[in-house]
């Protein structure tokens, strides 16, 4: 049997002329709200990154001619200990720093969703922390973490310790800088929070009626809803953690021993202390692989754990 | 800002401190962070201000509030240049790194220039030690230095080699009167390279023991005089340590580093000790045993307590010494105006005591150097032919007491300067005797010789390393850097 076959006039499009131009509407919306950042890229940006690329092949001190040396400045990583220093530290802060931030900041989110009288005002007080200045950041902490008279030592002396010398003591600088990247968890908790709020009641409501207890709650529902928020600040705190400078600038300067000699600041040493900035620029380069694969196996291991709402998992 | 903390800003502007500085003192004073927040706002515009303000206008505030007379010092003995004045107004820039008392002295200094010049305008940038050679690497990266630039003795050779600067002999034979045999033989040397004179140093001193009179009285002993040497100091510095925590008063100022380039000739060669063999800077020599044994005989002194540990540098104001802290300090000349204008107690200067194999001390200095961008040179040599003439040095160096002028014939109107110290003799004795040497690291793999070893020697601050096994190690890491000099 054949179906006959009919030939049909295509419908006539009455409603479509009116789709295009508001897609088009549309698309000039977008290009519009990203133009000032394609503008600034452009203008501020994309020549100097293509210019460390090219500037990382040469030996250029800034005050003469640069000389092309091809790949040496790489070749010369492999065998420059303080390249294996500084990513050390600086992968030692990112984990420590973004590891603790996301479970205080998440403990905190969670504490501070709950309904109880005066949370707004909570919720600033543990926010206001963030939008304190770097500098004075520092100050403060160099003082809560001074040995003879800091508080935290004078705290331990109240149970009988004597605190260690946190910032001149080689082994105890970077769980220092750890401990000081906490004061900025107010940051990610809110939108940890913002993502809290957002999960719906009815799951909630839903483990409920299946006999679910609290923790069965947080871990079943919570986390899973929560986790593509642990994810983003996951990613974004280890960007922003492993490319630190300033507080480590400020409060130790790299010392004592090269222990808190991160990777941000070994690269302003190597620019515009020793002037060598093709070295400098591979050094810039090879931080920028590092952090697009670590970024890539996380998120290959998110496939794992993250969970997006409409998801089927197997 | 409450009107103690823009005191303290002010007063802290005054003294010429830095960032580093002003934390130090807000830490002492128990500041809160919004406060000190806003110190160190206020030393940023400080700072800025100073850079941003023209040369030509002087005359108005800056002057009444320095503590020097704009005539005071002018013998109006300058040097009639055999370059012609510009037939036209042409403005020159010159990049300075003073702090803030003297920077009121150089805008004197060019308002009077000016007067003398009617169609040189000078402009007079001020950038802080800790930014100065950023910005300016910055700025020969783009073609755009300043006609005339500091160059501190460390980095002269680097710049020098790299082309930033033009050479200076043929404009030095042009006038008659420069003479050459003027300057101390230890200021040319860093400005020296293939032949060629590339910049013209405008001081050359030794490191002095500046002291703190006060400090002595109250402990009954004598001033420090000829008759001191190294064992006569530790033993001071002991007995002049006193107190606990943010009150305690140290006996000695600093101990050795190898991460200091400045360290061998006052702690080293006067116990027959070397750090880089000189002047080549060729071969690391630090871990023979008379400079081991020298490192071990100064670290008895940070086991006394006589000299602040780390923590204790994060609670003693700083500069430690203008704030009564500090009994004893090395300090160059040059660290004399921001102490008299900072120090609330009577202090003075005597030589650095002799070892037991030599009398040593370190001698440095800085130059001002013609750049390769600059596009008037004529205006730019005629400024620096009268800044660093005799009359000049007087002017700038001598009579305010600062020092070390690189002019022999500046020295005498130093030492009757009321404003230096009333030891600056000392500090004459030690260049004209040979006490001062020039024998400090400053070939251009300086900057990563000092690196290698601070890091090192941190771990000998801390404890935790012998001072044998990190010099060991300070020579297995700086001696490959060295080798690169050999040959």
């Amino acid at each position: 049997m054949s179906i006959p076959q009919t030939t049909v006039a295509p419908p006539v499009p009455t409603g479509k002329p009116k789709m295009r131009d508001m897609a088009r509407k549309e698309e000039r919306s977008f290009y519009l709200f990203i133009m000032p950042w394609i503008i600034g890229f452009l203008l501020f940006d994309a020549g100097a990154i293509l210019a460390s690329f090219v500037i990382s092949f040469t030996n250029w001190s800034a005050l003469s001619a640069p000389a092309w040396t091809g790949t040496l400045n790489y070749t010369k990583l492999a065998a420059d200990p303080l390249f294996y220093k500084a990513m050390g530290n600086s992968l030692y802060y990112g984990i420590g720093s973004v590891g603790l931030g996301t479970i205080v900041s998440f403990l905190l989110a969670l504490l501070l969703n709950q309904n109880v009288w005066g949370i707004t005002l909570f919720r600033t007080i543990f926010y206001l922390p963030s939008v304190v200045s770097g500098i004075a950041v520092a100050i403060l902490w160099i003082m809560i973490l001074h040995q003879d008279f800091g508080l935290v030592n004078s705290f331990l002396a109240f149970f009988g310790i004597k605190g260690p010398g946190w910032l001149v003591q080689p082994e105890w600088a970077m769980p220092s800088l750890i401990l000081m990247s906490l004061w900025s968890a107010g940051g990610s908790m809110v939108i940890y929070l913002a993502g809290l709020q957002s999960v719906p009641t009815h799951l909630y409501e839903a483990a409920e009626i299946d006999g679910a207890n609290t923790f069965q709650k947080f871990w079943t529902v919570t986390v899973p809803m929560m986790s593509p928020v642990i994810l983003y600040n996951l990613i974004v705190g280890f960007i922003a953690s492993i490319q630190g400078f300033v507080l480590v600038y400020v409060m130790t300067n790299g010392g004592p021993a090269n222990a808190t000699l991160v990777y941000g600041l070994y690269i302003y040493r190597t620019a515009f202390i020793n002037f060598q900035m093709g070295y400098a620029s591979a050094l810039a380069w090879i931080l920028l692989v590092v952090i697009i694969a670590i970024t890539a196996i996380q998120f290959t291991v998110a496939r794992y754990w993250v969970y997006y709402e409409g998801d089927l998992k197997q | 800002m409450g009107k103690h903390e823009e005191e303290l800003a002010r007063e802290m502007r005054r003294r010429g401190m830095s960032r580093r500085d002003v934390i130090r003192i807000g830490l002492q004073l128990g500041l809160g962070a919004a406060s000190m927040g806003m110190l160190l706002a206020a030393c940023g515009q400080s700072a800025s201000t100073d850079a941003e303000k023209p040369a030509e206008e002087p005359a108005a505030e800056p002057a009444s509030e320095s503590i020097f007379d704009a005539n005071a010092g002018n013998t109006g003995a300058w040097p009639v240049s055999a370059v012609a004045d510009p037939g036209e107004k042409v403005e020159i820039s010159v990049g300075h790194t003073w702090d803030a008392v003297f920077f009121e002295r150089q805008l004197q200094f060019d308002k009077l220039f000016m007067e003398r010049h009617p169609n040189i305008v000078v402009k007079a940038e001020n950038t802080p030690w800790g930014e100065f050679r950023q910005k300016y690497t910055a700025a020969a990266a783009g073609n755009a230095l300043p006609d005339l630039l500091y160059t501190q003795f460390s980095w002269a050779q680097e710049t020098i080699r790299s082309g930033m600067y033009i050479a200076l002999d043929d404009w030095i034979a042009k006038e008659k009167d420069f003479n050459l045999a003027d300057f101390t033989k230890p200021s040319l040397v860093s400005y020296q390279y293939d032949g060629k004179l590339w910049g013209i140093p405008y001081d050359e001193g030794p490191g002095n023991l500046y002291y703190n009179k006060d400090l002595f009285d109250a402990a009954g002993e004598a001033y420090p005089d000829d008759s001191w040497d190294l064992e006569k100091l530790k033993a001071v510095a002991i007995k002049l340590t006193s107190g606990e925590g943010p009150n305690k008063i140290f006996g000695l100022g600093e101990l050795p580093s190898p991460g200091d380039s400045l360290m061998a000739p006052n702690y080293l060669f006067p116990f027959g000790a070397q750090y880089l063999s000189e002047p080549k800077e060729d071969q690391c020599l630090i871990n023979n045993p008379e400079a081991v044994a020298a490192m071990e005989w100064w670290e008895e002194l940070r086991a006394k307590g006589a000299v602040p540990s780390p923590a204790d540098l994060q609670n003693v104001a700083w500069p430690a010494f203008q704030f009564g802290k500090i009994a004893m300090t090395l300090q160059g000349s040059w660290a004399t105006p921001p102490i008299a204008a900072g120090s609330k107690f009577n202090w003075d200067i005597a030589k650095w005591p002799k070892g037991p194999k030599a009398h040593s001390t370190f001698s440095a200095g800085s130059a001002y150097m013609i750049t390769r961008d600059s596009k008037h040179v004529e205006a730019a040599w005629i400024y620096l032919n009268e800044y660093l003439s005799t009359a000049g040095q007087t002017y700038m160096w001598a009579s305010t007491g600062r020092g070390s002028p690189s002019r022999l014939s500046a020295w005498p109107a130093y030492i009757s300067s009321k404003f230096a110290p009333a030891g600056a003799k000392n500090v004459e004795e030690a260049m004209s005797q040979g006490i001062g040497t020039h024998d400090i690291i400053d070939q251009p793999t300086g900057p990563r010789v000092t690196q290698a070893a601070g890091p090192i020697w941190d771990l000998v601050v801390a404890g935790q390393k012998s001072v044998k096994d990190a010099l060991a190690e300070v020579f297995a890491a700086v001696d490959p850097i060295v080798a690169e000099n050999r040959g």
